[in-house]
């Protein structure tokens, strides 16, 4: 019990004399989880749309891929882009293995389907009514889609925000693509299975209680936003 | 305005609406009868462009739709519908009232002034800054009403517009209604009210299992 008080000592410590390692962790991960979810939005939120209002033979087969897209292991991801972007791999000649960019590319195929299906819920639970009194009073098809995404806007920041969550909490894409390079790619996850591995648990810790404020704040936005 | 020729709606092997012929002309006011599931807001939805007909051919002024993407949203510019249950968009009414102004690039102070003498013409004056959620059943559809007139739109539909609404409010919007066919708009409305014809002075289409069972009865104008 002594060593685990004291361990959150030392790490309440080293989170209020900003450390640079932890900065250091704190910003790439901040900076690769906040890449990933602009690209994941990009992608996700118009296949979301497009899936909830379109009809078509194969949707139901579409929204299962889409689902369970979601439940990929993040180290399946880690080991397809890995694959890719190896020496030997298609993309290998672009040098982005272990680069932050590697796991921005990972961190995006990770939070695009988190996205998609949280904009297609949000799609398939608008008012009907929405489309056909945009269309009715002399909208476009485009206005009235952005009609309809601003009626949701909630709901859309909140798939935005859940794919988020999920790309700055995994560690199996940042470990396998960034390679955990000190002050270049290591996140915060990397480094807490790092350092605790190294016996530094309270510099671990340090880092577990930023992220479970991240995460913390990332859940009370959702939930603000899920209320309203 | 409008006329159709064999016009069906299907929906899977049920027909929703089969009408042979029906003529609706310009500036004149229409009520649209029936019991529930005649096929009263199918054909509306028609009439809106926003439905295409399963086969049959549709002439709005002389033209014949061919529902291409591209025309049919040129008809819908023309042509407005109100549902029973309007959608108000968040924001304020001025937003909602303005909304159809803006998708035609009307901007400044037209799209200010016509809003402003939309809401007069519905009674709503003062109320272009209050949030559209926050008003109650009455004053919804009535901005849902100035919404749709700011337009000056050929053709104004109506679902069931006098349905769930206090009398104040009714007596406002059939006043309004009912001055529009002197201003050359088309009106189409369905209403199960039977004393509503008379009172609109409209000319009573009655619908029977999808289709027209009175299209134009005599003594009505």
């Amino acid at each position: 019990m002594d060593f685990l008080v004291s361990s959150f000592a030392s790490a309440l410590r080293l989170i209020g004399s900003f450390s640079p390692d932890v900065v250091d962790a704190v910003g790439t991960s901040l900076a690769v989880s906040a890449g990933a979810t602009v690209f994941a939005a990009l992608f996700g939120i118009p296949l979301g749309v497009l899936v909830g209002l379109s009809d078509f033979p194969l949707k139901r087969l579409v929204v299962t891929l889409l689902n369970t897209l979601m439940a990929v292991p993040t180290v399946v991801v880690g080991l397809v882009v890995y694959g890719i972007l190896s020496r030997q791999g298609p993309l290998g000649v672009l040098g982005l293995l272990f680069t932050p960019t590697a796991i921005v590319i990972g961190g995006t195929l990770l939070a695009a389907p988190i996205v998609a299906n949280y904009a297609l819920a949000s799609v398939r639970g608008a008012d009907p009514r929405i489309v056909p009194t945009a269309l009715t009073l002399g909208a476009g098809r485009f206005l009235a889609v952005g009609t309809l995404i601003g009626e949701i806007r909630f709901g859309i920041l909140a798939a935005v925000i859940a794919g988020f969550g999920r790309v700055v909490s995994e560690v199996g894409v940042a470990m396998m693509l960034g390679g955990n390079i000190r002050g270049y790619t290591r996140t915060m996850t990397t480094a807490i299975a790092l350092e605790t591995s190294k016996g530094e648990f309270a510099f671990g810790m340090a880092l577990g209680i930023i992220l479970m404020m991240v995460a913390l704040l990332v859940n009370l936005f959702l939930n603000l936003l899920q209320k309203r | 305005m409008y006329r159709l020729n064999s016009i069906r709606k299907c929906y899977g092997s049920n027909v929703a609406l089969d009408i042979e012929e029906l003529t609706i002309a310009e500036g004149r006011l229409y009520t649209l009868t029936g019991a529930n599931g005649a096929g009263k807001s199918t054909l509306l939805s028609i009439l809106a462009f926003l439905l295409p007909p399963t086969s049959g051919e549709i002439f709005y002024a002389g033209n014949r739709v061919d529902w291409n993407p591209g025309s049919v949203e040129e008809y819908r510019r023309k042509v407005t519908l109100l549902h029973q249950s309007p959608y108000l968009f968040g924001g304020t009414v001025y937003d909602n009232v303005a909304f159809g102004l803006k998708a035609r690039g009307v901007q400044g102070e037209a799209q200010q002034r016509r809003v402003d003498k939309a809401l007069d013409g519905v009674g709503l004056q003062g109320f272009r800054d209050r949030k559209a959620r926050e008003l109650s059943g009455g004053e919804a559809q009535r901005v849902a009403m100035a919404r749709a007139l700011v337009l000056e739109p050929e053709v104004l539909l109506l679902d069931e517009p006098l349905a769930n609404i206090d009398r104040e409010t009714t007596g406002v919007i059939e006043t309004v209604i009912a001055s529009l066919p002197a201003q050359g708009t088309t009106v189409v409305l369905i209403t199960h009210d039977p004393e509503q014809p008379d009172r609109l002075n409209g000319v009573s289409i009655l619908l029977e299992g999808g289709k027209v069972a009175m299209p134009h009865p005599p003594g009505r104008r």
